[in-house]
C-alpha cells in the first residue's frame, strides 16, 4: 500500500461520499501500452474532469450527457484547473476523461513535435502521450488560441500579425492565464518563432474576465483568448494573424485514461465529435457567459436536441 | 519532497529570481504594501469602534460577535463579489483585507478595555478627569496589550491571506502560489508560500519588539 | 448588482450538495484536528520544553498561506478531497493545540491530587478527571476551528473541490453575481449554525457547569 491510498483510506474513514470522484479511481495504470485500444472499461462510471474555463465545462457536460445517453455512469467535476494539473490528475486516477485540444495538448507531451496536420497530430499524440493515457478521434469543433489586440492598439503599431510584435519589442504588456508564459503557444513560442519580447507578462485568466477587462481597460495591450470567446468580436478586437503557424490546429479530442476507455465510450464520444461545430460551440459558451445559463443544462439541451441521447 | 526542498533553495537564491517585475524584491514590496496598508485602514476604523464600545459599554455585543463574524466570512467569495461590483481595480484585495483585520482589532481592544479595573477609572474620574482624559490617560494605556495582541493577530492573517491579490492580477507574494498553481510549478508555490510566512512571522516579532519597547518606560 | 432570485429556486439541489459536502469537509477537518491535537496537547501539557516547540509550530503552519498548502499536497493526494481535509486540518491546530493546552492547565493542581491520593491511574485521571475540566476551554476551541474552517472551505476551489466556493470561482468567470451572493450567505449561516449547535454541545456535555453556578 503506498502512502497515497493509505492517506485516502485514512480519510476517507469520516468521510460521506459527496464528491464520489475521491476514491474511486485510484487503480493500477500498469499494463496498457500508450496507444492501447480496449482492455478498458466504463462499466464502474467514468469521471470527467474540465479545466477552469467556461468552455471545458460545457464540452465536460457534453460529454457527460452523451455517455449517460449510452449509460455510463459519469460525475463531472467543473473546475479543476490547468492543463498542468488535470494531466497528472488522470494520470493518477483522481479523472477519467478530459476534454482537450490537440496542439496545445501535444505541445503539453512533446514539445519539439513538428506536426501541424490533424491526422499528423493525432499519431504524434498516440505516440507521445504517457503509458495508460490515449486519445480518441477529434471533433469538428476548433477552439484556438489567438493573440488579440484592441482596434485601436492595432492602429497605433500598425499590428495585424504575430511577425508585427516584433517591431513593437519591449514595448507592449501581454496579459493571459499564467500558465502562458511558460506554453510554447505562449511567451515560449512567440519569443522561438517570432523572435517577440514583450515589456512585461501580466498573469490573468483564460479567456476570462480578467483578461478581458485588462484588455478593454488597457492593462495589457495584447491578449490570449480563444477563438471561441464571442467577446472578440462583439469588442471588435483584433486577432493577429499567424504566418508562421506557431498556433496549432486545435481541434477538440477526448483525453481518456486506458482503463475506462471501452467501446462505449469510444462510439459516444465519436458521435458528438463528429456533429459538434464550432459554431455550435462558440454559441453554447455563449448561452453560458452572458445568458448564464448553467453549462450542465446547455449541454443536455444540444445533445437532446441533436438526437445524440436517443 | 527533498528535491523539492534542495530547488527550493537554488529558487530563492537566484539573482535572476530577485530582479525585475516578477522578481522577489518586487512582489515583497507590494506584498507588504497590500498587508501594511490594510492592516492600518483597518485599525483607523476598528481602534476607535473598540475604543468607544469599551468606554461607553454600548454595543458590547457586536464587538464580541464580530470576531465570530469575521471568522466566518469566506475571504475568496468577498474578493469575488467586490470584484463583480467594482471590476479590475485594488478595490477586491483591499476590502477583503480590511474585513479580515478589523474584527479582530474590535473584539481584542473592546476586551482590553473591559478588562481595566473599574476601580481605577472610578478613582481616575474621582480626581476630576474628564472622560476624554480617563479614556486616554487610563484606559487606553492598561488596554494596550490587549490592543497590540489584536493588531499582531490581524496583520499576521493580513499578510497571509494577502495572497488572494494574485486572483485578482495583481502583485505581491501570491503571484508566485496563483502561477505555480497554473504552471505546476511547484518550487514556486513553496518559495511564495515560505516567503509569506517569513514576512508574517518577522512583521509579528516586530511588532512584539514594539511593544516591549513601549511598556519598558511605562509604571506598572 | 442584482440577485437573480430564479437562479436560487432553479439550483435548490445544487445547493443542497454543495452545502453539504461543505460542511463534511470542515467537520472532518475539525475531528481530526481534535485527533491530532488532543494527544499533541497532553504532551506538551506534560513536557514542558515540548510546548513552546509544538505551539510555535502551530503559530508557523498557520502563517503559510491556505491556497499553497492545497497546492503542494497535491503530489501526495492529488485532486481529492482528502487534499482538502489535510490542508484545512493543519489550519484547525494552531487553535486546537492552544485551547487544549490552557483547558489542561486550567485544571487545579488540588483536583489531580485528590484523584491520586484516591489511586487513580495517569491514564483514568486524565480521561475522567482533567479532560473533562478542561472540556469548556476545549470546547472554545473547537468552536472558534469550526467556524474558521467553514470559512476556509472556498480556498480549496482552486484545486476543483471547496464545497460552496464553487459558487465563487463560477460567479467569477462568468461575472454572475448570484452564486456569490448565495455562497457567502449559506457560508454565514453555516457557521452560525454549526456555532450553536456547539454552543448547546458544550451545555449538554458540561452540566456541572451551570448546575453550579444555579447553586451558588
Amino acid at each position: 500500500m503506498n502512502r497515497r491510498t493509505l492517506l485516502g483510506g485514512l480519510f476517507a474513514a469520516a468521510s460521506v461520499p459527496v464528491l464520489s470522484a475521491c476514491s474511486s479511481g485510484i487503480t493500477s495504470l500498469d499494463g496498457e501500452g500508450g496507444a492501447g485500444s480496449g482492455g478498458g472499461s466504463s462499466k464502474s462510471g467514468v469521471t470527467i474532469g474540465t479545466a477552469n474555463f467556461t468552455e471545458n465545462q460545457v464540452l465536460g457536460y457534453l460529454y457527460a450527457a452523451v455517455l449517460d445517453a449510452a449509460g455510463v455512469k459519469t460525475t463531472v467535476r467543473p473546475n479543476l484547473g490547468t492543463r498542468e494539473i488535470l494531466i497528472p490528475a488522470i494520470k493518477g486516477g483522481d479523472i477519467d476523461l478530459l476534454p482537450e485540444y490537440q496542439g496545445a495538448l501535444l505541445h503539453y507531451v512533446d514539445p519539439k513535435s513538428k506536426a501541424t496536420e490533424e491526422g499528423e497530430m493525432q499519431n504524434a499524440l498516440a505516440m507521445a502521450l504517457p503509458a495508460g493515457l490515449q486519445v480518441l478521434p477529434y471533433g469538428m469543433a476548433e477552439d484556438s488560441d489567438a493573440f488579440v489586440v484592441t482596434q485601436e492598439t492595432a492602429d497605433k503599431y500598425g499590428l495585424a500579425s504575430l511577425a508585427d510584435l516584433k517591431k513593437q519589442n519591449g514595448k507592449l504588456v501581454l496579459g493571459a492565464a499564467p500558465e502562458v508564459k511558460t506554453r510554447e503557444v505562449g511567451v515560449v513560442g512567440l519569443e522561438e518563432v517570432y523572435g517577440v519580447e514583450f515589456k512585461e507578462f501580466k498573469s490573468l485568466d483564460s479567456s476570462g474576465p480578467l483578461v478581458k477587462g485588462a484588455l478593454k481597460k488597457g492593462d495589457v495591450d495584447v491578449a490570449n483568448l480563444f477563438t471561441t470567446d464571442t467577446d472578440i468580436q462583439e469588442n471588435q478586437w483584433v486577432v493577429l494573424t499567424d504566418p508562421k503557424n506557431l498556433i496549432p490546429g486545435q481541434h477538440i479530442v477526448p483525453l481518456i485514461a486506458d482503463r475506462r476507455a471501452d467501446s462505449t465510450v469510444r462510439k459516444a464520444l465519436a458521435a458528438l465529435g463528429n456533429v459538434l461545430t464550432t459554431a455550435d460551440l462558440t454559441e453554447l459558451n455563449r448561452q453560458v457567459d452572458k445568458d448564464k445559463k448553467d453549462p450542465e443544462d446547455v449541454a443536455n439541451a444540444y445533445a437532446e436536441k441533436k438526437g445524440l441521447t436517443t | 519532497m527533498y528535491e523539492l526542498f534542495k530547488n527550493l533553495g537554488t529558487w530563492l537564491v537566484s539573482g535572476e529570481q530577485w530582479s525585475g517585475s516578477d522578481g522577489i524584491g518586487h512582489r515583497l514590496a507590494e506584498h507588504l504594501q497590500y498587508s501594511l496598508l490594510a492592516t492600518l485602514v483597518a485599525a483607523a476604523i476598528a481602534l476607535p469602534l473598540g475604543l468607544l464600545i469599551g468606554h461607553t459599554g454600548r454595543g458590547a455585543f457586536l464587538a464580541i460577535n464580530l470576531a465570530s463574524f469575521g471568522r466566518a466570512l469566506p475571504t475568496v467569495g468577498l474578493v469575488v463579489l467586490v470584484f463583480l461590483a467594482s471590476g479590475l481595480s485594488m478595490w477586491p484585495v483591499y476590502v477583503a483585507l480590511v474585513a479580515l483585520a478589523v474584527p479582530a482589532i474590535v473584539t481584542n481592544t473592546y476586551a482590553g478595555m473591559t478588562a481595566v479595573d473599574p476601580d481605577v477609572k472610578d478613582a481616575a474620574r474621582g480626581q476630576g478627569m474628564r472622560w476624554h482624559q480617563v479614556l486616554f490617560q487610563v484606559e487606553l494605556p492598561l488596554a494596550l496589550p490587549l490592543i497590540m495582541t489584536g493588531l499582531r493577530l490581524a496583520l499576521i492573517q493580513v499578510v497571509a491571506t494577502a495572497t488572494i491579490a494574485a486572483y485578482v492580477s495583481f502583485g505581491g507574494l501570491g503571484r508566485y502560489v496563483f502561477d505555480g498553481l497554473a504552471q505546476r510549478d511547484l518550487v514556486q508555490v513553496l518559495g511564495g508560500a515560505v516567503l509569506v510566512a517569513v514576512v508574517a512571522v518577522a512583521l509579528d516579532l516586530a511588532l512584539s519588539a514594539l511593544q516591549r519597547a513601549l511598556f519598558r518606560h511605562r509604571p506598572a | 448588482m442584482t440577485i437573480d432570485w430564479s437562479w436560487i429556486g432553479d439550483h435548490t439541489d445544487d445547493l443542497t450538495t454543495l452545502t453539504l459536502s461543505h460542511l463534511q469537509a470542515a467537520l472532518s477537518a475539525v475531528f481530526f484536528g481534535l485527533l491530532i491535537s488532543l494527544p499533541l496537547a497532553v504532551v506538551a501539557h506534560r513536557i514542558r520544553p515540548l510546548r513552546g516547540l509544538l505551539l510555535g509550530l502551530s503559530n508557523v503552519l498557520f502563517t503559510i498561506p491556505s491556497i499553497a498548502v492545497f497546492v503542494l499536497l497535491l503530489p501526495v493526494s492529488g485532486l481529492t478531497r482528502t487534499t482538502t481535509v489535510i490542508g484545512l486540518t493543519i489550519y484547525t491546530l494552531v487553535v486546537l493545540l492552544r485551547n487544549t493546552v490552557e483547558g489542561l492547565d486550567s485544571v487545579p493542581a488540588k483536583t489531580k491530587e485528590a484523584a491520586k491520593a484516591m489511586g487513580t491511574r495517569p491514564f483514568r485521571t486524565l480521561l475522567t478527571v482533567e479532560l473533562p475540566l478542561a472540556l469548556p476551554v476545549i470546547m472554545a476551541g473547537v468552536r472558534i476551528a469550526t467556524v474558521m474552517s467553514i470559512s476556509l472551505v472556498s480556498v480549496a476551489t482552486y484545486i476543483g473541490d471547496g464545497g460552496l466556493g464553487q459558487l465563487f470561482t463560477d460567479g467569477f468567470q462568468r461575472n454572475y453575481p448570484t452564486p456569490v451572493i448565495v455562497g457567502v450567505a449559506l457560508t454565514l449561516l453555516l457557521a452560525l449554525v454549526a456555532d450553536a449547535l456547539l454552543v448547546a454541545l458544550q451545555y449538554v456535555l458540561t452540566p456541572w457547569t451551570h448546575r453550579k453556578q444555579r447553586a451558588a
